[in-house]
């Protein structure tokens, strides 16, 4: 009896638990369903759209050899990635489409995991949360398995949609896995560096430099054969490895798989040890003023900017250094094989064994980051407003924007509603 | 049930060198409503997040009803909480948002929800980027007022609200008193505090400087008295309690009193007094004495 009677409140206690831990599932996947809808649908429809059209496009544009010099090329293959099974229509799919996909998939994991974690923690939504008997590492452990399971749907879509169009189902498979397993690796970084760093942007800037670190080293290890093993140690590299339609080969993705859990495994306790809104890197409670460049908006915004540019900058530059300390060794190699570039310039390719043919292919890349950067400059828009997950909401600044020094609890601003202004934009005024 | 709902042991929280709490020792009378009152940067807001298990102590502990309050599971099965700054999920209406804390909280009376949101005059249909400062802290007061939890934390809750809406809080505070809830309310308005709190605790610099009931508080603290007298002025000088003795007209005299009256008016008995005011102290002048003493 009062065995029963112990029990019976037990009980409810567990279904209110789980309704508690529902709750804050469903509150993740409201703050994330649009973008990740978008991605599972530009993704898969993608993966497809190249497939289904393999045939028309490539099939009888380009000849077979003309198609396998220009794969073979250093430029192509360090953007690309090394061409498998260009013959078949999945094959050409994972090379067209894989790098380019992956990246895509992994940037937004792992600024949807800043955003629903560490943005909303910043902005101040979890404070009611926490207020709740979810403690804080099961409330950050939801919302990065609601984004993984996000990924998860990606890399399905695309292995459904592949195989609907016609490509063998195990190669779909794996290349599904991978593009879902580079998300969940960063989503798994993201929501760490969310435990480590004190605002979102430095959490997000950690996250995207990691990435691209990722992917320079699947780059030098695709465009340069002795270095070919450092791709081991790049998500992207490891999909590369994985050579879907060719060899579809496990054990890099089953690598990838437990260096994710590894560091999905990581996040509870670093969560667990810290404050809420506060992290592991915690910022100077306080500092001696810096009044340059506060006397007038130009040299506020010029104030503002100085630091993500010069971060940016450093970024780009060290890359692009790489690439071309690189360049030469890559274009060497068309240089002893004069064949391929023989093959390739009958195929309207001439100049890509060069330097400068390598570099100018290369210089494509710089689009990117330029335009990622854009929207950072653009005006400063109202404080932190958590879009409702579009792919292309873009962390702030990069690491240490102006505004990181603060103390642990500190004054948010409050996201408001802003109608839309009269006499914007400025000006618009004067002329009425 | 513990016969504190709060209480809190050598208490100390460091942010870097800058020490936020020394050593705190606090007991929160299980039923009371307690005030917690101090200056800004006090470490107000610090102990509210201590006790919530949103920050980790350096020393000390801290306990709700006989739970610690690092076990956010169970502790907070007893506590809900209205933070000074609310911040709302954008995207998510009234509705939602009291559905969404209803849920991971520590339970709702659904019937009382309803009835505060009526009395509040609070919408709930509009999404949370919507919502001035106060209707903000409207959902966070109703949804910490209906899970009818054994203890409500509010840090500033009043600071957004209207008069009207003040008194609205003031009556959800007293129905909650009768209903045996535990009340910690910090806050700056004083008048508030004393209009709702039976037992206050000043904080300073992070560390404890009084603890008493609203009433003692009022005694051991120095009331301002007027007299206006005929003939010669009675003589104060030597009076235990007197102080700060000021003619204001030519038959009047201000003076401030601390403790009981009784020799005072012994004093002033030896004079023809044909008038007499005596003005006790607010909450305010009672606080502000506090202050005053930081600065000197």
């Amino acid at each position: 009896m009062t065995a029963v009677d112990a029990r019976a409140p037990q009980a409810a206690r567990a279904a209110g638990d789980a309704s508690a831990r529902n709750a804050v599932t469903w509150l993740a996947v409201r703050q994330m369903r649009r973008g990740a809808l978008i991605v599972i649908v530009l993704v898969g429809g993608m993966s497809a759209m190249v497939a289904t059209t393999y045939a028309s496009t490539v099939g009888d544009a380009m000849d077979a050899d003309a198609l396998a010099a220009l794969a073979e090329n250093p430029a192509i293959r360090t953007l690309f990635g090394q061409p498998v099974a260009l013959d078949t229509a999945g094959g050409f799919t994972v090379w067209r489409t894989g790098t380019i996909l992956a990246v895509l998939v992994g940037a937004w994991a792992l600024l949807t995991a800043t955003r629903i974690t560490r943005g909303a923690e910043d902005a101040g939504h979890w404070d009611l949360l926490l207020s709740g008997k979810i403690p804080l590492p099961t409330i950050v452990m939801r919302h990065a398995t609601v984004t993984v399971t996000a990924a998860l749907l990606v890399g399905g879509t695309t292995a459904t949609a592949l195989t609907a169009a016609g490509t063998p189902p195990d190669g779909a498979v794996l290349h599904g896995a991978g593009l879902a397993l580079v998300g969940v690796f960063f989503t798994a970084a993201g929501t760490l560096a969310a435990q480590t760093f004190p605002n979102r942007a430095a959490a997000s800037g950690a996250t995207v430099a990691l990435l691209g670190a990722g992917l320079l080293l699947r780059m030098i290890g695709d465009g340069v054969d002795a270095l070919g093993w450092l791709r081991w140690l790049s998500p992207f590299g490891l999909t590369a490895l994985s050579r879907p339609y060719h060899d579809n080969r496990v054990l890099p993705l089953v690598v990838l798989a437990l260096a994710a859990s590894a560091v999905l495994a990581a996040i509870p306790a670093t969560a667990a040890r810290r404050d809420a809104r506060g992290s592991w890197l915690a910022p100077r409670t306080s500092r001696a003023p810096r009044l340059r460049l506060l006397g007038s908006i130009p040299a506020f915004a010029l104030r503002r900017l100085l630091r993500p540019l010069a971060g940016w900058t450093a970024g780009v530059g060290a890359y692009f250094l790489l690439i071309g300390l690189l360049a030469v060794s890559m274009t060497d190699f068309l240089a002893d094989n004069p064949q391929f570039a023989d093959l390739a310039a009958q195929a309207g390719f001439a100049g890509l064994g060069s330097v400068e043919g390598y570099v100018a292919a290369m210089f494509a890349l710089l689009a990117i980051p330029a335009g990622i950067f854009t929207p950072y400059t653009s005006p400063p828009s109202p404080p932190p407003k958590p879009t409702a997950g579009s792919p292309s909401s873009t962390p702030d600044p990069s690491p240490g924007s102006d505004s990181s020094p603060q103390k642990p609890p500190p004054p948010q601003p409050v996201p408001r509603h802003s109608p839309a202004r009269p006499g914007w934009p400025p000006g618009s005024e004067r002329e009425a | 049930m513990d016969a504190f709902a709060v209480r809190t042991e050598g208490l100390t929280k460091r942010y870097g060198r800058l020490l936020a709490l020394d050593a705190l020792d606090l007991a929160v009378p299980t039923g009371s409503v307690f005030g917690f009152l101090g200056p800004n940067g006090a470490g107000k807001s610090t102990t509210i997040r201590l006790l919530l298990g949103m920050a980790r102590p350096t020393a000390g502990h801290a306990r709700i009803f006989d739970t610690d309050a690092q076990d956010v599971r169970t502790a907070h099965r007893s506590l809900a909480y209205v933070p000074a700054d609310v911040a709302l999920w954008p995207q998510l209406t009234g509705a939602e948002t009291l559905e969404l804390l209803g849920r991971t909280g520590p339970g709702v009376d659904r019937g009382y929800r309803d009835e505060l949101v009526e009395r509040f005059a609070l919408d709930v249909s509009k999404p949370g980027r919507t919502y001035s400062t106060g209707n903000r802290q409207k959902v966070a007061l109703v949804s910490a007022f209906a899970t009818r939890a054994p203890l409500l934390v509010l840090d500033e809750p009043t600071s957004g609200l209207d008069p009207l809406m003040e008194r609205e809080f003031q009556r959800a505070v007293a129905q909650a008193r009768e209903r045996g809830q535990t009340v910690f309310l910090s806050s700056h308005q004083l008048a508030e505090v004393e209009a709702v709190c039976d037992r206050v605790a000043i904080l300073r610099a992070g560390k404890l400087v009084e603890i008493a009931d609203v009433a003692d508080l009022r005694r051991l603290h120095r009331g301002q008295v007027e007299v206006t007298f005929a003939g010669t002025a009675p003589r104060l000088d030597e009076v235990p309690g007197v102080e700060a003795v000021e003619r204001v007209g030519p038959a009047r005299l201000r003076f401030t009193l601390t403790g009981p009256p009784a020799s005072a008016l012994r004093a002033l008995a030896t004079a023809d007094v044909t008038a007499l005011t005596i003005h006790e102290p607010t909450l305010e002048e009672i606080f502000l004495d506090y202050y005053d003493e930081v600065s000197r």
